[in-house]
């Protein structure tokens, strides 16, 4: 019976649903986690990365954070190809705005040029919704730093930490245990990796499974984003002691 | 009415050194004889060493500096690298040609050095997208006769960064200075392999 | 003989803009407002052609207005700036370009400074201390550069501008009518009064 009303997103079910929009939800949580916290002098974004295969090439750029401007970058959840041609629907409005304004667009008017677009995917146009849902992170002179969350219903909402995709909710609820309002950026990247360590189901953090990404502010008061390398996040890992100790990896092989 | 080219007045020379380059505009912007701003530059950079200079009417060199900009980051954000200058070039050709009969009113320079061999690169163009490359300098604006003639004077091969420096200053200034339309003050952009310095010249104010 | 006219000082921005509304050689009202404020912190002056100039102008005023209603916030008067000039640009490699100048003044609240934008109908656009369009700026611009500071006070403003006035009367063969005289700053746009009955007669 809930298939007649399966075959098209632009059909509620008797219940008041739609579920080609609720799949894709689904879809979604399925996907690597990924998640973003908001500091006083930054924000941070951390996504899983799942290895499928050890003959998967590792050295290629980030598959699940993005940037989207100079003041924006953001992180994906769900199907890559879906998010790539929203990033670059994405970008192309950002330099839109850059054209006829000549500043950076406002972090909440792409976001919701984005959403427009999601939600225009519900409604009519392909067969499908878009399988992602986005974390923004993003910086403008009206309301400083803000992170952002979006869906493929279109809806979006702004955050002080949250996540998306696998065990989103045991990690929104260690978020929300251990998140600090006057944390800075440097605290809530250490956050950032205890919530990945316990909600990823693989017992060691590696470089090679995490990506990070990180908005802040310069010494000079510019404000920078930064895709972090694998000696970085090993780094971090190796400071909070979560990273692989070198003879786990020797007894596994 | 004079051609759009020599409305608003300008002037952009660039040039070759010892594993450097140098690009120079002035700052007027004008109105046939009257003078309205001398804040006007006329040099963008598009990544950590390629500039690109745009002389003519003023209204094509603000639309133009902001449509390669656009382009640009769209370039960079799609290969997450800067251009180079060499592929740059080509971008202000092709984009130039495309309005092969509706042209924009301008002469664009392109300065920079190739990241990858180091190499100092500089180039020009015509309104419809030719590319002029040069091995010494390049000139161009409603001051160009007057840069032949001084760059023609001072540029010698190889200078060093310093040298370079005042030969494209030396070079712009008493160019600017014999001309009308172009003056008020200078930008000189000194391009070395990973360190690029931005002077203002005061010029003559009359 | 339309009189535009900007000046920028410590906290404010002033435009004046003649009263006359002219057709060839006749003067057909003597209290035309050539100004339209564009939202709390933006007013833009315009002359040129007759039809073009109300049509170019409402049409910006009403894009800025809907941008504030959408986003609720304002354009800074850069941003203004900017899209003023991008539409013009536009329309002028279309099939009927706008011939209009404009000034655009306006106060912007972030860097707490007012400034001023000088834009003419071939979408030049450039950001100056103080300005004028038409005659005025073979009149004024020379007074300007002598009596201008960047940091001049709201009276010395006013004084500049008293001299600006009285020299188009002076030098102008067509009488303008007087002028328009509306204040940009921290508090939003006002109109000033701006007494100028006194007759000027050229030496």
């Amino acid at each position: 019976m809930a298939r007649r009303y399966d075959s098209r997103t632009t059909i509620f079910s008797p219940e008041g649903r739609l579920y080609q929009v609720e799949y894709a939800l689904e879809a979604i949580s399925h996907a690597g986690t990924a998640l973003g916290i908001l500091a006083t002098d930054g924000i941070v974004l951390a996504a899983e990365r799942k290895v499928t295969s050890k003959l998967l090439e590792q050295d290629t750029s980030a598959e699940k954070l993005y940037i989207l401007n100079d003041n924006m970058i953001c992180a994906v959840a769900g199907w890559t190809a879906d998010a790539n041609i929203l990033v670059n629907y994405a970008r192309t409005q950002a330099q839109r705005y850059l054209l006829t304004y000549n500043t950076d667009i406002p972090c909440e008017q792409l976001v919701r040029r984005l959403c427009d677009l999601k939600q225009g995917y519900t409604q009519h146009g392909g067969l499908r919704p878009f399988g992602v849902s986005f974390i923004y992170a993003g910086w403008d002179n009206q309301r400083q730093f803000q992170l952002y969350q979006s869906n493929p219903s279109g809806n979006y909402g702004g955050w002080k930490a949250t996540s998306v995709g696998a065990n989103n909710a045991s990690a929104q609820s260690l978020l929300k245990q251990d998140y600090n309002e006057e944390c800075n950026l440097k605290q809530a990247c250490e956050l950032a990796v205890k919530v990945l360590s316990k909600t990823m189901d693989s017992t060691k953090l590696s470089a090679e499974k995490i990506e990070f990404a990180t908005v802040g502010r310069t010494a000079k008061g510019t404000i920078y984003h930064h895709l972090w390398g694998a000696d970085e996040i090993e780094a971090l890992l190796k400071e909070h002691g979560l990273g692989k100790q070198p003879e786990a990896e020797d007894s596994r092989a | 009415m004079s051609s759009p080219f020599a409305i608003n007045g300008g002037a952009c020379v660039a040039m070759v050194g010892k594993d450097c380059v140098a690009i120079a505009c002035d700052l007027r912007l004008g109105l046939q004889a009257l003078t309205v701003s001398n804040d006007f530059p006329k040099i963008f950079p598009f990544g950590s060493s390629t500039y690109l200079g745009l002389t003519g009417l003023a209204t094509d060199v603000a639309t133009v500096s902001e449509l390669f900009r656009f382009k640009v980051n769209m370039y960079r954000l799609r290969e997450e690298r800067d251009i180079g200058p060499q592929t740059f070039a080509n971008l202000v050709s092709s984009s130039l040609y495309e309005r092969r009969f509706g042209p924009w009113f301008v002469s664009p320079v392109v300065a920079g050095i190739n990241e990858k061999t180091g190499k100092p690169f500089i180039c020009g163009f015509d309104s419809i997208g030719c590319i002029d490359f040069a091995k010494d300098f390049i000139v161009s604006g409603t001051a160009s006769d007057q840069l032949f003639g001084t760059c023609e004077g001072l540029w010698e091969p190889d200078l060093e960064p310093e040298d370079l420096f005042e030969t494209i200053s030396q070079a712009l200034l008493n160019a600017v200075d014999r001309d009308a339309l172009s003056g008020w003050g200078a930008h000189v952009y000194i391009i070395e392999k990973d360190k690029v310095t931005k002077r203002l010249l005061k010029g003559r104010q009359d | 003989m339309e009189v535009l006219l900007g000046i920028t000082g410590k906290d404010y921005c002033i435009i004046a803009a003649s009263k006359a509304a002219m057709r060839g050689a006749t003067i057909l009202k003597a209290s035309d407002d050539k100004t339209r404020s564009l939202n709390k912190n933006t007013l833009m002056a315009y002359s040129g052609e007759a039809g073009d100039t109300v049509n170019f102008a409402e049409y910006i005023q009403a894009n800025i207005q809907l941008y504030s209603m959408r986003n609720a916030s304002d354009l800074s008067p850069y941003e203004v700036s900017s899209f003023v000039r991008s539409e013009l640009a536009k329309a002028l490699r279309s099939r009927n370009p706008y011939n209009v100048n404009l000034l655009l003044g306006g106060f912007d609240s972030i860097k707490e400074k007012p400034e001023l934008y000088w834009i003419d109908y071939l979408a030049s656009s450039a950001k100056v201390p103080y300005a004028a369009h038409g005659y005025a700026q073979y009149y004024c611009l020379s007074l300007l550069d002598k009596h201008h500071h960047p940091d001049i006070d709201f009276e010395q403003g006013m004084k500049i501008l008293r001299m600006c006035t009285d020299e188009l009367k002076r030098r102008l063969p067509i009488d303008f009518k007087g002028v328009v005289v509306k204040v940009i700053d921290k508090d939003g746009v006002r109109e000033l009064e701006y007494i100028d009955d006194k007759q000027i007669l050229a030496p």
